[in-house]
């Protein structure tokens, strides 16, 4: 194939050659010879013709060939260099592979170009590195194993050095692969260990595998236990190397340690237990015991059967009726406890306790079983004893619970003597009492006998027959059969049928209370035990006996106390509801303290009451003594001030024997006894309450007691009544402060209804204060449709109150008598020492003088600013007009003048005011002078011609009578006058007519002012003398609204009264009455 | 020219508010009762009418609700002169159609000022 492609392509350049080369020239050659005819076409001469042409021609192809040759020679080079790179390509690429190869690049893959020769031996060269690269793959796999194995590995070789080892050798051991690689393995071995691995090592040479455990020296010296796996590596039919697994065997090494101590601290414990102790296997042998097992049975019992040990019998016990314990631990899995019994030597009877536990492997099922075995014959035996002892209790036992159940007698005799005959198995009983006053035994109950034997036995003396001769003696007596019985002559119980017989003593602690008699039809042996049990069972029979005759006893005296005691509190209580129900005490002291005297049979009682310097009467029982005599002063040692001194009760048995206190000659002659006891609340002393006896008496302590609680009774009765009357005191002065209070007071409850009103409230609505109590607070106003709103203001008051908020609220209230008025109202609660309210109490202010001058001081502001202003619109607008304006000489001075009278009549206005405001504080000096009321009425007139005149109005005057004898400010007078006229004048039409008249009304003198003018509406009439008050027509006119205010304070200094008349209309009537005679 | 009606029964009133208005080129005719000021109205037909409202006989704000009740006049602006400087008073003259309330003291030059500013200046 090779060789085909090069002749292939040697031809392909011959024809490229001939193409190129022969062609072109050929054509070049031929296209110079018809150049060359073409030219010589011209040519003379044939001859020289050829000769020119073949010279030509000859030298135009030698310079044509010299061309083409250079283009050949270029050419063929270009060609052998392509060819030959062609041809050493493929053997440069295997080159360059199999250089990689060597590198380590085994994946490496050449493109196979051509299908000759070369291109098999490139697919050769991948298919062989594709193999190369794939067993590599598994020797590094392999070695990777090797290498994560977590146990040591070693490759020794022929000459027991080691050739190999693996990571986990030098991490276990702690040596470095080249401290390894080398040595023999005995340089890891101590002597011993060295010869098990010979012994194995030789072993292995035979081709065996083997596992065994050494131990290995380790790098810090210590020794290591190993497991080692061993085995030959064998190539070719013969062993090359041994291949060893060293296995971490320490864990294991300590278990097994610890298991074998284990074991030994088990048979340590188990010889260490005095009871017998066996581990038994599923066929029932021994295969441990214990040290106590081992020396009753001797060393050799492991292997032996269990009950061969422990019942001395040839087959399993279970076959005997016995419940054996290890089959039953087998059977159920459970541990099981149980007493066998044995028979020891001469029938001696043993008892052994075995507790069998099962012993389970890890899937639960019992391998083996722990028998322990204990002796407790002994403790059988004391159970046994303990059993018997409590069979006895049970019986005293319940017959102590009837004992001490009932307080019957007859009951408890009837319920022991069941017991008893329960108890013994007899068929009958009867029990005798001792009557000792007639000294014989009666019968009491009975039981299996009949009415009749009891008729003929039922009452025997003492000493008769074995009931009476058992309580005679107080000796138990008993009999088998009292038929044969020798110690028994003569006995009714003899012929009755009866066999065996028991007489018992009931015995109290101090005497015989009667005898138990049990019979039985059968001849009955008592044992001692018996007998023993019913002599305590008489006993405590007898105690019980005599526990209730002594709680009868008891009882009786209990109640004959609880009697007196109850009598005691009686008079207690009704002295206490007397005391107590009493605010007036000196009407109950008296009788109380009778009542004491007679409860007590004392001759004397008195109680004295201290004022902290003598000992005064307050009340008294037997003695003829006026109330609040001194009975003792103070510093006389008597005995009530001892007592009091001492706060207690003295007890003085013999007055006339008694030195250490001072008595009064009447006490010390008339009495022989005495008690004081001292009268306190808490740490105040009242005084002391006494009784006296003409006798020796003692009192009981209790009666001291019952006395001290009545002195008590006492103290807080009389410090309540004294508290009564400073209450009634206080309530009456706080009564006579409300009802002096101008404000209406109503104190209400937390339902509304009225506790109490005070006599302005009354007043107010009408109702006396009697009869408001107890009404709906609210209903109290009804009497006036137009007190609805009120009594809504009044609702929400109290509301308030209630939710502890104090409220002040105007409202308008319409009294009883039609008034208006305007009032507060202010509610407050009243809170109780709990914090509750316990009530409301409502106080009705009239505070309608208040607001009206509150209006009137709205009015007057009003009213002065208004006035003020027109005067100032003059001083202020022309003052303007002067600066701004250029204003002729004549209207400046027109100007100023205006300015000035408007200044004047502010000022006016100003000295009005101040004028009132001084007359009605006194500070006014008005001057005392004859008035001449002729001279005063003409200046009047000629002061208002121009005004009258104005109007075309009428002022006429007159005096009637004696106008003289008047004397005050005649300026005040006349300024009176201008303001009547100037008002009948301004509040007139045109026309009007006004008369002044001056008359002389007994000691008064009279002015009238009227005019047939416009009238005073009636709505303005209350109001016409308050400051600055314009009324209705006022808003026509100008006016300060301060005349007629100052007209009234004017005439009020004079002690005069002023009085309007008018009618809207027709007409004003002013009339001014001044005394003559004033009273300052 | 504009006219002003003045009713006052002030005098110095009249004067000032006279001379302060026909300095300004405003014809002023002032009346000191208000009793026949209807017809002068009328007959007049004032640019503005200057009322006082406390008046004898006939107040100045009865006064203005007759003017305003008379078609032929009711477009006729009124301002209100007045001492009465309470805010009630100034809410019912402006209830009954009062176009200005100016409250005694008043600066002469000030109402120029609004008369000019409600009827303009010549």
């Amino acid at each position: 194939m090779f060789k085909q492609r090069i002749i292939y392509r040697l031809l392909l350049i011959f024809i490229i050659f001939a193409l190129i080369f022969i062609i072109p020239f050929s054509l070049t050659i031929r296209k110079e010879i018809s150049t060359i005819i073409t030219e010589e076409g011209s040519l003379s001469s044939p001859l020289l013709k050829e000769k020119e042409i073949q010279h030509k021609l000859t030298e135009r192809i030698v310079d044509n060939m010299l061309v083409f040759s250079l283009y050949l020679f270029v050419f063929a080079f270009l060609l052998s260099m392509f060819f030959s790179r062609s041809l050493l390509k493929p053997i440069r690429e295997l080159y360059k592979g199999a250089k990689a190869l060597k590198e380590g690049n085994l994946g490496i893959r050449l493109d196979v170009s051509t299908e000759d020769e070369l291109g098999e031996v490139t697919k050769s060269f991948n298919e062989m590195a594709e193999a190369l690269e794939k067993q590599t793959k598994d020797l590094k796999k392999k070695e990777s194993y090797i290498s994560a194995m977590m146990d040591p590995l070693w490759v020794v070789a022929d000459n027991d050095t080691i050739t190999d080892i693996n990571p986990a050798f030098t991490k276990l051991f702690g040596y470095s692969r080249n401290e390894v690689l080398g040595a023999s393995i005995y340089d890891f071995l101590d002597e011993e260990n060295a010869r098990i691995m010979k012994y194995q090592l030789e072993e292995r040479e035979k081709g065996i595998s083997s596992i065994y455990e050494i131990s290995i020296i380790i790098k810090d010296g210590s020794s290591m236990p190993v497991l080692i796996t061993g085995a030959p590596i064998i190539k070719e039919g013969s062993t090359t190397e041994k291949i060893g697994i060293l296995k971490d065997f320490r864990r294991e090494h300590e278990l097994r340690t610890a298991i074998k101590e284990s074991r030994d601290y088990l048979e340590i414990i188990m010889d260490s237990i005095e009871d017998e102790l066996l581990v038994v296997d599923r066929d029932f042998r021994i295969t441990m015991a214990n040290k106590a097992v081992r020396a009753i049975k001797g060393d050799k019992v492991i292997g032996d059967y269990c009950y061969a040990i422990s019942h001395d019998m040839p087959s399993p016990c279970w076959h005997e009726g016995v419940d054996c314990p290890a089959k039953r631990v087998f059977e159920t899995g459970r541990m099981f406890k149980t007493v066998h019994q044995h028979k020891g030597a001469g029938g001696k009877r043993f008892f052994h306790e075995i507790v069998a536990c099962p012993i389970k492997d890890s899937k639960g099922n019992v391998m083996h079983v722990i028998e322990l075995m204990r002796d407790v014959t002994e403790r059988k035996e004391y159970e046994e004893n303990i059993a018997q002892k409590n069979k006895e209790l049970t019986v005293v036992n319940s017959i102590a619970g009837i004992l001490s159940r009932s307080l019957k007698a007859e009951e408890i005799f009837g319920n022991v003597l069941d017991k008893m005959l329960e108890m013994l198995n007899m068929d009958g009983g009867i029990i005798f009492l001792l009557d000792e006053a007639n000294r014989e035994l009666t019968c009491s109950y009975h039981k299996g006998v009949s009415e009749e034997f009891m008729r003929a036995s039922g009452r025997m003396k003492l000493g008769e027959d074995i009931p009476g001769k058992v309580a005679a003696t107080g000796q138990l007596i008993t009999t088998a059969d009292i038929g044969t019985d020798q110690r028994i002559e003569r006995s009714i119980l003899k012929h009755s049928g009866m066999k065996g017989c028991c007489a018992i003593p009931i015995k109290g602690k101090e005497r015989l209370v009667g005898v138990f008699c049990l019979f039985s039809f059968k001849t009955h042996i008592f044992t001692l035990e018996e007998e023993r049990l019913m002599n305590s069972i008489g006993e405590m029979t007898g105690m019980a006996i005599e526990n209730i005759r002594l709680y009868e006893k008891m009882r009786q005296l209990y109640e004959y106390q609880r009697q007196r005691r109850a009598e005691d509190h009686k008079n207690l209580l009704s002295l206490s509801s007397r005391l107590a129900a009493a605010l007036e005490i000196k009407a109950v002291m008296n009788s109380t303290l009778d009542l004491i005297r007679g409860s007590f049979r004392a001759d004397l009682v008195w109680l004295l009451e201290t004022d902290n310097e003598n000992l005064i009467l307050k009340a008294d029982s037997g003695l003829n003594i006026k109330e609040r005599e001194i009975i003792y002063q103070k510093g006389t040692s008597s005995i009530e001030w001892y007592a009091i001194e001492k706060k207690e009760p003295i007890i003085v048995p013999a007055i006339s024997s008694e030195s250490r206190f001072y008595l009064s000659d009447y006490v010390r002659s008339n009495y022989r006894s005495a008690v004081c006891l001292p009268v306190y609340v808490g740490e105040k002393a009242l005084g002391a309450l006494s009784l006296y006896y003409t006798i020796n008496k003692e009192l009981r302590d209790d009666d001291i007691h019952f006395l001290q609680i009545v002195a008590s009774i006492l103290a807080v009765a009389i410090e309540r009544s004294e508290l009564y009357e400073k209450t009634l005191l206080e309530r009456e002065r706080s009564d006579t402060i409300l009802q002096s209070i101008s404000d209406g007071i109503m104190t209400v409850d937390t339902r509304c209804k009225v506790i109490s009103i005070n006599k302005a409230a009354a007043d107010m609505i009408g109702i006396p204060q009697e009869k408001a109590a107890g009404s709906q607070c609210c209903e109290l106003f009804n009497y006036a449709d137009e007190n609805l709103d009120f009594r809504c203001t009044l609702g929400a008051c109290m509301e308030s109150a209630l939710e502890k908020k104090s409220v002040n609220v105007d409202a308008q209230l319409t009294t009883i008598t039609g008034k208006n008025l305007s009032v507060m109202i202010s509610s407050s609660p009243i809170i109780n020492s709990k914090g509750e309210v316990a009530g409301v109490v409502h106080v009705l202010r009239n505070i309608t003088r208040e607001k009206e001058i509150d209006r009137m001081k709205t009015e007057f502001v009003r009213t002065v600013s208004h006035q003020f202003r027109t005067p100032l619109s003059a001083i202020v607008g022309m003052t303007e007009m002067l600066i701004d304006e250029d204003l002729q000489d004549e209207k400046k001075k027109e100007y100023l003048q205006t300015v000035l009278s408007e200044g004047i009549r502010l000022s006016n206005m100003v000295s009005d005011l101040l004028n009132i405001a001084r007359i009605e504080s006194g500070k006014e000096v008005f001057r005392e002078e004859e008035i001449d009321f002729a001279s005063l009425l003409e200046d009047t007139k000629k002061l208002f011609s121009n005004a009258l005149e104005k109007k075309n109005a009428k002022l006429t005057t007159a005096i009637n009578g004696n106008v003289s004898g008047f004397r005050g400010d005649k300026e005040k007078i006349f300024q009176l006058l201008k303001i009547f006229a100037d008002n009948s004048i301004i509040f007139s039409d045109k026309e009007c007519n006004i008369s002044i008249t001056l008359s002389r009304k007994n000691d008064n003198i009279e002015l009238k002012v009227s005019d047939n003018g416009w009238g005073i509406p009636e709505e303005d009439m209350p109001h016409l003398t308050e400051r600055f008050y314009r009324g209705k027509y006022g808003q026509k006119v100008k006016g300060s609204g301060l005349g007629l205010a100052l007209c009234k304070e004017i005439v009020t200094r004079y002690d005069g009264s002023i009085t309007f008349d008018s009618k809207v209309g027709k007409g004003t009537t002013v009339t001014v009455t001044f005394p003559l005679r004033r009273k300052s | 020219m504009r006219k002003v009606i003045v009713i006052d029964d002030e005098p110095f009133i009249l004067m000032m508010i006279e001379d302060k208005l026909k300095k300004a080129g405003i014809k002023v005719i002032t009346l000191r009762e208000s009793i026949n000021a209807v017809s002068v109205v009328k007959n007049e037909k004032p640019d503005l009418i200057i009322l006082d409202w406390m008046m004898p006989e006939l107040s100045g704000i009865d006064l203005c609700k007759m003017l305003k009740s008379e078609p032929d006049i009711a477009e006729i602006p009124i301002f209100m002169l007045t001492a009465k400087g309470q805010e009630a008073d100034e809410q019912l003259g402006l209830k009954c159609g009062v176009t200005r309330y100016i409250t005694k003291p008043f600066s002469p030059k000030s109402l120029l000022e609004m008369i000019e500013e409600t009827i303009g200046k010549t």
